[in-house]
C-alpha cells in the first residue's frame, strides 16, 4: 500500500476561519477534513498524514514554516504529497504552492494540487507542480480531490501519462512529442487547418505562441573609459584542442580562455566547433566571431578602460535555454569576481 | 544566456544577425551582425574593408553599453 | 502540365542474375549493379545488402534515401544531377513503390547523417523502417571531409541517385500496376467551379544554408542559396526536379524520397476541385542572413498576392536559424492577406522547456508541428549493424555524442545507444508523413 501525506490550512483543517490564519503548522496522524475524501479515491495508496497549517503563517514566515514542515516529513515514508485544492484563495493556493515545490525538491516524490485559473498560485507555480484545474468555490471539493486522487493513482501505478489537457492540470512549460491515437498525418492536419482558416472556421493551432518573457534593462556604463569589458559569445570559438570538449550541439560545457596576451585571435591558435553553420569564416578569421582586434584597438585608444583578460564560450545550436541559462550563471559568478562593468555577447 | 547576464545586472549587449531572434528572446540591447557564420567580417571583402566594419560595429555595441534605454533597442550600425 | 506515376508494388527484393522485375519481385544483379556504381572511382568500396521491415538490423550513417524510378521516353530522371537539365513534371515516369534506396557510408558520418532501426523501439522513429530497402554500403577518396562534421557526401549521393535510375530502368517498358496522374491546369485558365474555391499556394523552404557548394539541396541542379523565390509547378517537385542536399540536421531533413512522395503536394491534389484551387509551388529557400531571410519573403509574399492566393501552406526544411525564415515567410503573407498555416518541428530541449521556435509571431497563429528534434531516445542492441555504429558518437550526428558526464557516451560498449530525435533519420517526417504532434505536458 502505497503511501500519501495531504497539506491543507487552518480552515479544511477545522481550526477556525479567517482569525485562526496565523496558526502554525502541525502535522497530524489519520485523516483531517478533505484527507478523508482523498483518502477514499486514492487506488492503493493511503493518506497516513494530515499538515495543516495556517495562510497567514506560510505567508509571512515562509522559512520557518517550510523549515518545519520539512522536519515534519523527515523520516516519514511517503510515495505521494497533496496540497489543497486551494480554489480561488491566493494565499492558500501560494501557501500550496510553496509546500509542494519544496516537498519535491527536498523528497524527490510527485506533488499535486489544484486551484482555480484565477488563484495567483497558478501562474507563480505551474511550471513546479501538477496543478490541476480546480473550482472557484468549497463546493467544488469532491471533483477537485477526485482529479487530483485520479492522477496521483495514475502516477502511482506507472500508467502512461497523456499531457496536460488530456489529464487536466495546468500546461508545466514543457513540450514534447505524443503519437496521435488517431494516426493522423501532419499532411493531412495541415490541409485541414487551412481550409478551416480559409472558411472563417475555428481551428486549434498545434503550437501556440508562447507569451514574451523579457528581462529589466540594466542600468548603462556611466564611464565606459573606465570600464572592464568581457567578451562571451555562443560562436563556439574554442583553441583548436577544444580542451574543454564543449559539445559541437546541445551544448552543456562552456570555456574561458586567457587572450590578454594577444592582439587579436590567430586561425593557428583557435577555431569553431559550432555545427549549426558553415565554418569556414571563422576557422580562416576568428575575429569575425569574437572581435579581439578591434576590440584590442578600443582598449589602446582609451575608449574602454580594459578588454577583460578572459572571453567565454559555448555553443548555440540544439542548446536548451536551461542549460544555457546555467552556464551563463556560472559564467556570471567569474565576471563578478573579475569585477566586470559591461558584457559584450556575441551569437551565430 | 544574455538575459541571465541582465538579470545579474550587467548591462549586456547581445551582437548577432537574427534580430526577430534576439527581439523574440528578449535581450534589451541589440546591435545586428551581418551574417550567421561571419557576423563580423565578410570573408569576400578585403581585410580593409572587414576590419572597417568590425571595427564601426564593436565601436556602437560598447557605446550602446554605455546608452540608458527604456525598452528593447536595436542599435544602428552605419557600416 | 499532366505528370503519371506509374507505380510497382515490390513486395521482395532479392538478388539474382538479372535485374528486372516480375510479379512482385524486383531482383538486382548485385555485381552488375555494384560496377555500375564503381564506374565512379571516387568509390573506393561498395556493397549492396537488401534489408526489410522487421529485420533486426540498425543502419547509420544513412546520408540518403531515394525512390527508384525511371522516365519512360528516355529523360534525365533527376534533370541537373544525374543527367541533363530539362523538365520535369510532365509524362510518364515509372516508380518501384513500397521500397527505396538507401546510402549508407561505410565508416564515416557527419552532422546531417542519421540512424534508422528496421525493428524494435526504434523502427517508430523513421518512416523507413515501413520500407523494403536497397542499401548501398560505400566509401570513397573523400579525404578532406573524412573528418569533417560537415560533409558534401558528393560521390555517395550521386552513386545513390544514379542508381536509383539504373535500378529503376528495369521497369521502364512494362505495364504499371496501377497509375496516379497529377494535373494541373494553367493557373489563369481555371474552370469557373475552380475560381469559385478558396486559392491557395504551397511554400516550400528547402535548406540552403550552407555558403559552399556542394552541400544544399538542388533545384535541376542548381545550389537553391543561389536564388531568390520562384513559382513551381507541384508535378516538378514530384518529379525528380529538386534533390535533397548534405547540410540539415537529419531529422529536419526533406530526404529525395521525399520530394518525390511529398504527401502534403498529394494531400493538396486529393483537396484540388473539393475544397481548394491549388495554384501551385512558391519555391523558396533557408539561407542564412537576416537580409537574404527578408529578401526571401518580399518574393514569397509578393508572388503569393500577385497570383492571388486566398491561403498558404509554408513548410521549413529546418530548425534554428531557419525558424526566422519560416515565421517570416509567414507573417508577411499574412501582411497582405494571405491566411497562412505552417508545417514544421520544434527543438524544445530534454526538458521540453525551450522556447519552440527561435522567433516567434502572434501572426503566425496557425502551425501543425511535426515532433521535437531535442527528445532523448534509448535504444538497445541491434543484432546487425549496417555502416558503422560508433560514427554515431564519433563523427559529430546532429544527435549523438562522444562523452556526456550525466548521459555517458552516444554509442555504449554493448552497442545499446542514447542519442536525441535529432539524428533519427529524416525522423519528423516534416515532409507530412509525421503522426506525431508536440503537447505541453
Amino acid at each position: 500500500m502505497k503511501k500519501a501525506i495531504l497539506y491543507i490550512n487552518q480552515f479544511f483543517g477545522q481550526i477556525g476561519g479567517e482569525e485562526k490564519a496565523d496558526f502554525e503548522p502541525e502535522i497530524r496522524e489519520g485523516l483531517v477534513g478533505p484527507a478523508m475524501e482523498l483518502n477514499k479515491q486514492l487506488n492503493g495508496a493511503e493518506v497516513t498524514h494530515t499538515i495543516i497549517c495556517g495562510d497567514n503563517f506560510m505567508g509571512s514566515n515562509e522559512k520557518e514554516a517550510v523549515g518545519r514542515i520539512m522536519k515534519f516529513l523527515e523520516g516519514k515514508d511517503f510515495d505521494i504529497f497533496f496540497a489543497g485544492p486551494a480554489f480561488q484563495a491566493g494565499r492558500y493556493g501560494n501557501a500550496c504552492g510553496v509546500i509542494c515545490k519544496a516537498v519535491k525538491e527536498k523528497f524527490d516524490v510527485p506533488v499535486i494540487s489544484s486551484m482555480h485559473i484565477e488563484n495567483p498560485g497558478v501562474e507563480m507555480f505551474r511550471k513546479d507542480v501538477y496543478i490541476f484545474k480546480g473550482g472557484n468555490n468549497a463546493g467544488r471539493m469532491r471533483q477537485d480531490i477526485g482529479a487530483m486522487a485520479a492522477f496521483g493513482n495514475k502516477l502511482l501505478n506507472g500508467e502512461e501519462l497523456l499531457w496536460a489537457d488530456a489529464e487536466g492540470y495546468y500546461g508545466r512549460g514543457k513540450r514534447h512529442q505524443v503519437w496521435l491515437e488517431s494516426k493522423e498525418p501532419a499532411s493531412k492536419r495541415v490541409v485541414d487547418m487551412l481550409v478551416k482558416k480559409l472558411n472563417g472556421e475555428p481551428f486549434v493551432t498545434e503550437l501556440p505562441i508562447p507569451k514574451k518573457d523579457t528581462v529589466a534593462v540594466a542600468p548603462a556604463i556611466k564611464d565606459l573609459g573606465k570600464a572592464n569589458i568581457a567578451v562571451v559569445t555562443t560562436g563556439g570559438i574554442v583553441p583548436l584542442a577544444n580542451p574543454d570538449r564543449i559539445q559541437s550541439a546541445s551544448a552543456t560545457r562552456w570555456g574561458r580562455y586567457d587572450y590578454s596576451k594577444m592582439d587579436r585571435l590567430d586561425a593557428g591558435d583557435f577555431k569553431t566547433i559550432h555545427a549549426g553553420f558553415d565554418p569556414a569564416a571563422a576557422n580562416a578569421d576568428p575575429n569575425v566571431i569574437v572581435p579581439l582586434d578591434a576590440l584590442r584597438a578600443y582598449e589602446k585608444e582609451g575608449k574602454i578602460g580594459k578588454l577583460h583578460e578572459y572571453f567565454y564560450s559555448t555553443v548555440g545550436t540544439g542548446t536548451t535555454q536551461g542549460e544555457a541559462a546555467r552556464m551563463a550563471r556560472e559564467i556570471v559568478e567569474y565576471l563578478r569576481d573579475a569585477k566586470v562593468d559591461g558584457v559584450i555577447m556575441t551569437s551565430t | 544566456m544574455v538575459k541571465e547576464i541582465e538579470r545579474a545586472g550587467f548591462p549586456v549587449v547581445q551582437m548577432c544577425n537574427l534580430i526577430p531572434v534576439a527581439t523574440t528572446v528578449g535581450a534589451n540591447r541589440i546591435v545586428p551582425t551581418i551574417s550567421i557564420p561571419y557576423p563580423l567580417g565578410n570573408p569576400g571583402d578585403s581585410k580593409e574593408t572587414q576590419w572597417k566594419l568590425r571595427y564601426h560595429r564593436v565601436g556602437v555595441a560598447l557605446d550602446s553599453l554605455a546608452t540608458e534605454i527604456k525598452e528593447q533597442t536595436v542599435f544602428k550600425v552605419k557600416i | 502540365m499532366k505528370l503519371e506515376i506509374g507505380n510497382f508494388h515490390v513486395k521482395d527484393i532479392v538478388f539474382g542474375d538479372e535485374t528486372s522485375y516480375r510479379q512482385g519481385i524486383l531482383t538486382i544483379n548485385k555485381k552488375e549493379a555494384l560496377d555500375f556504381v564503381l564506374e565512379d572511382e571516387h568509390i573506393t568500396e561498395a556493397e549492396l545488402l537488401i534489408v526489410k521491415p522487421g529485420d533486426r538490423v540498425r543502419l547509420v550513417p544513412v546520408k540518403e534515401a531515394i525512390e527508384c524510378r525511371v522516365k519512360v521516353n528516355g529523360s534525365t530522371l533527376f534533370p541537373g544531377v544525374t543527367g541533363d537539365v530539362m523538365p520535369a513534371g510532365d509524362g510518364r515516369t515509372h516508380a518501384l513503390k513500397d521500397c527505396s534506396l538507401l546510402v549508407v557510408g561505410k565508416h564515416w558520418g557527419g552532422f546531417q547523417d542519421g540512424l534508422i532501426d528496421m525493428s524494435g523501439e526504434g523502427a517508430k522513429y523513421t518512416y523507413y523502417s515501413q520500407l523494403k530497402n536497397i542499401v548501398l554500403v560505400g566509401d570513397t577518396d573523400e579525404e578532406f571531409e573524412k573528418n569533417e562534421q560537415q560533409k558534401k557526401n558528393h560521390a555517395l549521393r550521386w552513386a545513390g541517385h544514379k542508381l536509383a535510375e539504373y535500378i529503376g530502368s528495369c521497369v521502364k517498358d512494362l505495364d504499371p500496376e496501377d497509375i496516379e496522374t497529377f494535373e494541373l491546369d494553367p493557373v489563369t485558365k481555371r474552370s469557373e467551379d475552380l475560381k469559385k474555391l478558396p486559392s491557395m499556394v504551397f511554400v516550400m523552404q528547402p535548406q540552403s544554408q550552407m555558403e559552399e557548394m556542394g552541400y544544399n539541396d538542388l533545384v535541376y541542379g542548381w545550389d537553391m542559396n543561389h536564388m531568390v523565390p520562384t513559382f513551381m509547378h507541384p508535378n516538378e517537385v514530384l518529379d525528380g526536379a529538386v534533390i535533397s542536399g548534405s547540410f540539415m540536421p537529419v531529422s529536419s531533413k526533406w530526404s529525395t524520397y521525399e520530394f518525390q512522395n511529398n504527401p502534403t503536394i498529394k494531400e493538396l491534389y486529393a483537396a484540388h476541385g473539393k475544397t481548394i484551387n491549388f495554384l501551385g509551388v512558391i519555391m523558396s529557400n533557408l539561407n542564412v542572413a537576416l537580409e537574404q531571410k527578408n529578401r526571401a519573403a518580399l518574393f514569397v509574399a509578393q508572388m503569393a498576392k500577385s497570383l492571388g492566393a486566398d491561403g498558404a501552406i509554408v513548410a521549413e526544411e529546418g530548425y534554428g536559424n531557419p525558424d526566422a525564415d519560416f515565421i517570416a515567410c509567414i507573417v508577411a503573407l499574412e501582411d497582405a492577406g494571405v491566411k497562412t498555416v505552417g508545417i514544421t518541428n520544434e527543438c524544445t530541449g530534454r526538458d521540453g522547456e525551450s522556447q519552440p521556435l527561435v522567433a516567434l509571431d502572434v501572426k503566425a497563429d496557425a502551425i501543425v508541428s511535426c515532433g521535437n528534434v531535442s527528445e532523448l531516445i534509448e535504444l538497445l542492441p541491434m543484432e546487425t549493424v549496417i555502416g558503422e555504429l560508433e560514427s554515431l558518437g564519433r563523427d559529430g550526428l546532429s544527435g549523438g555524442w562522444a562523452n556526456d558526464e550525466i548521459l555517458g557516451p552516444s554509442v555504449k560498449p554493448d552497442g545499446s545507444i542514447i542519442m536525441e530525435n535529432n539524428a533519427m533519420f529524416c525522423g519528423d517526417q516534416v515532409c507530412g508523413w509525421s503522426p506525431k504532434t508536440m503537447k505541453e505536458f
